[in-house]
């Protein structure tokens, strides 16, 4: 009865479907494979920690620990549980302002403006008291929490200001000097309690203040915004390679690296596409490029190894097709710069042999 | 002998491999005792970081894009056939050019053998369904023979080369093919979701009996896909999320958005009924991307719950569900803390396995556009105050001068 009861849900479908864990159907088809070296039967992760620790190069408590997390006797849900907050945070950052946005003249000012101040001290406040002591280094957070209250703060002080600057106007003309000022408390809150969520914060604000904003406009970079964003990559390297000297929260230096090498880079490649060979753009554009590449090779940090070689294929592309007349010759181009980038990253790989 | 290029033992010491990088990186073992496992684990396979994959794969695509492009301008080949028949020798050699890379050159997830393959795969199916064109079907068995061919093309990539993403690619392609056979919408549906509840439950069932780690790792993700799709396929009420219009009644222009009312309640029943699965077995074998999918699925739940039952959206629904999600995060963690070593039945909220650092991940970025998002939500500038028309926000990122 069983066997009749689940014959059809192990067999048929098992044979026809992909989510099959075994390979059993396909025994008797001979099809070549390849070897691995002095190649064991039965090796499996419980066997080799049992082999170390009978070697003596693995203890008795990590065997039992690394076991147990192996086997799933010991299973984490810490990550889940940030996603969640993380996630439920950013929904009522989304329902505080659609509540803002569609009920502002049936609340009032007063009634808006002060629980959004009043929410933002209270989480500041939390953060002040819960806090750890500021120091130098990493510094882990107190509860799962707390680094979501204070980015909480820091998104109804945004709502906050942003409100009172939009109906009020109280700085008039130099509005935009609010930006300056959330960028500085975002970046302070980000440094006193070892926030990274808060200094992606202010790093976006402060490219807001040097003429950012998320719209077409800014796509289009044009020349007064190109050389906004080469000033704007310039202050964060400068404030990232300050804060890494002086050995202050060296952690945080990779955020701002990000910033800066596609602030630069973006602005850099949109005067190649302009001006090709007439202006500084390119020999600017080949240097920062060398310059990251170098970093992501003495870092061993691949990543900076994706930007240079992807913004540098698309730089080179920018010149050469410029020059590049008809189908065939885009075609050629097509096939010798992908073989040679091809060629290029096979060497590097060959040399950061299974890099992380 | 199994028809994969790689044998199970490769693949579970890249597994045990994996494993212990995870550890070090968490600290659990020194950088001496990762070095042993590495040196008692050598799959002798050529791999390569993820960065480096991308790019493999990105150039390699596009370098087969030029061939195939230089060679229709060359040849000016014209008329179907030819067009067809050269896909058709395009895609074999492509094929076979990824099959020599992993036999002779040992690659193995390198990007160059994934792009050759899945070029290959795409270039045989199109070749042949150029050719059935000449058959001049109805546009819906010509559609169906596309996506029955890319579904088999796909799962043979995934049984030879292992790539999960292929098997994906394949449920998808299946699932393309009730909608081709003029059938109701919910009959349509109806047979989606239990052939994809059909395959899970094979692959739960089949996985008892395997002591393989990295094929309970591989059906987990797969597992986790299945539940998705089933998920897409019982929530009628999804295509309308992205559209609710907070403050207006809940999109019911369609009465039960058009399908039978047994349906639409039954499906309503299975919203909640799938993500209560998904968690279930995923809590119970402790796979981690399957409860994902489970709470994914559960969220969705909750956020398509009032166009389900036609009522009204409010601005602030988004906020009770954030309280909501982080009220029942701070429960389970203090739940989970007062248990025995910080843990309840093996389940604990510390963080035992750190994840991989790149310097920058996704919830940076999204912290980056918070600002902006904010300021896209204020109410815009009173018409009668001076200086109107204002762009900037408090920590606007949206602003400009």
């Amino acid at each position: 009865m069983e066997r009749g009861r689940w014959w059809f849900f192990r067999v048929a479908p098992g044979m026809l479907f992909a989510a099959l864990p075994g390979d059993s159907f396909f025994q008797g088809l001979y099809l070549p494979r390849i070897r691995a070296n002095g190649e064991q039967q039965g090796m499996n992760v419980t066997s080799i920690l049992k082999e170390m620790h009978r070697a003596g190069e693995l203890g008795s408590t990590q065997l039992d620990a690394l076991t147990d997390l192996h086997l799933k006797k010991r299973y984490s849900v810490h990550q889940e549980l940030r996603a969640a907050i993380y996630i439920g945070v950013l929904l009522i950052t989304a329902g505080v302002g659609l509540t803002i946005r569609q009920y502002f003249a049936q609340l009032g000012d007063i009634a808006i403006i002060g629980s959004l101040t009043a929410g933002a001290l209270a989480a500041f406040l939390y953060c002040f008291v819960k806090g750890k002591p500021w120091s130098g280094g990493e510094v882990e957070s107190p509860n799962i929490l707390f680094d979501y209250v204070l980015l909480f703060g820091c998104t109804l002080y945004a709502a906050d200001v942003g409100y009172i600057e939009t109906q009020f106007r109280v700085l008039g003309d130099s509005w935009h000097d609010y930006l300056l000022v959330s960028s500085a408390l975002f970046f302070f809150l980000a440094y006193r309690f070892d926030n990274r969520l808060v200094l992606s914060m202010a790093l976006s604000t402060l490219a807001a203040w040097f003429g950012f904003q998320l719209s077409a406009r800014f796509v289009s970079f044009h020349k007064y915004y190109r050389e906004s964003a080469i000033a704007y990559s310039l202050v964060t390297f400068a404030l990232g390679s300050l804060s890494h000297r002086l050995a202050v929260k060296k952690h945080f230096f990779d955020i701002y690296l990000n910033f800066t090498v596609h602030f630069l880079l973006m602005a850099l490649l949109s005067g190649v596409f302009q001006y090709r060979f007439a202006s500084w753009h390119l020999p600017a554009m080949a240097a920062a490029i060398a310059a990251v590449a170098v970093y992501s090779m003495r870092t061993r940090r691949f990543l900076y190894m994706l930007y240079a070689i992807l913004y540098g294929y698309a730089c080179l592309s920018a010149v050469v097709l410029g020059f590049v007349d008809g189908a065939a010759a885009m075609y050629i181009y097509g096939i010798v710069s992908s073989l040679t980038v091809i060629g290029l990253i096979f060497i590097l790989s060959r040399r950061f042999k299974e890099g992380t | 002998m199994s028809i994969s290029l790689y044998t199970a033992e490769q693949e579970e010491r890249l597994f045990i491999r994996r494993e212990a990088s995870a550890w070090a990186r968490s600290g659990l073992i020194t950088d001496e005792q990762l070095a042993i496992i590495d040196a008692r684990t050598d799959p002798g396979l050529n791999r390569t970081n993820v960065f480096f994959r991308i790019l493999f794969f990105l150039f390699t695509s596009s370098c087969v894009q030029a061939v195939i492009g230089f060679y229709a301008y060359v040849i000016r080949i014209r008329g179907e056939v030819a067009i067809a028949c050269s896909a058709l020798a395009f895609g074999i050699v492509m094929a076979g050019l990824a099959e020599y890379l992993v036999r002779r050159k040992s690659l193995y997830r390198y990007g160059i053998e994934e792009a050759l393959a899945l070029s290959g795969m795409a270039l045989t199916c199109a070749g042949i369904v150029i050719l059935i064109s000449q058959l001049h079907f109805e546009p819906r068995s010509f559609i169906t023979t596309a996506a029955m061919l890319a579904s088999a093309g796909a799962f043979w990539l995934y049984l030879r080369f292992g790539f999960l993403y292929a098997a994906v690619i394949s449920v998808a392609c299946a699932c393309i093919v009730p909608f081709q056979l003029s059938l109701p919408p919910a009959s349509e549906r109806t047979i989606v979701a239990m052939v994809l509840a059909l395959i899970l439950l094979t692959s739960i069932r089949a996985e008892g009996s395997e002591t393989r780690d990295f094929r309970r790792e591989r059906s987990t993700l797969l597992q986790a896909c299945l539940l998705a799709a089933i998920y897409l396929a019982v929530n009628l009420r999804l295509p309308e999320l992205g559209r609710a219009h907070f403050g207006d009644p809940a999109p019911f222009d369609q009465f039960h958005a058009g399908y039978p009312p047994v349906f639409y309640w039954a499906t309503y029943g299975l919203t909640f009924l799938v993500p209560a699965l998904g968690l279930y077995l995923g809590l119970k074998s402790r796979k981690r991307l399957l409860t994902n999918a489970g709470l994914i699925a559960a969220l969705l739940t909750l956020a398509t719950n009032k166009d389900y039952l036609g009522f009204t959206h409010y601005a602030w629904d988004p906020a009770v569900l954030g309280v909501v999600m982080v009220v029942a995060a701070i429960v389970i963690m203090r739940w989970l803390a007062n248990g025995s070593r910080e843990a309840r039945n093996g389940f604990t909220a510390k963080n035992l396995l750190k994840p991989e650092d790149h310097g920058i991940n996704p919830a940076d970025l999204g912290a980056a556009l918070l600002p902006g998002a904010i300021q896209a939500n204020l109410p815009p500038s009173p018409p009668e105050k001076p200086f109107a028309g204002g762009q900037s926000g408090g920590g606007g990122a949206s602003s400009g001068y």
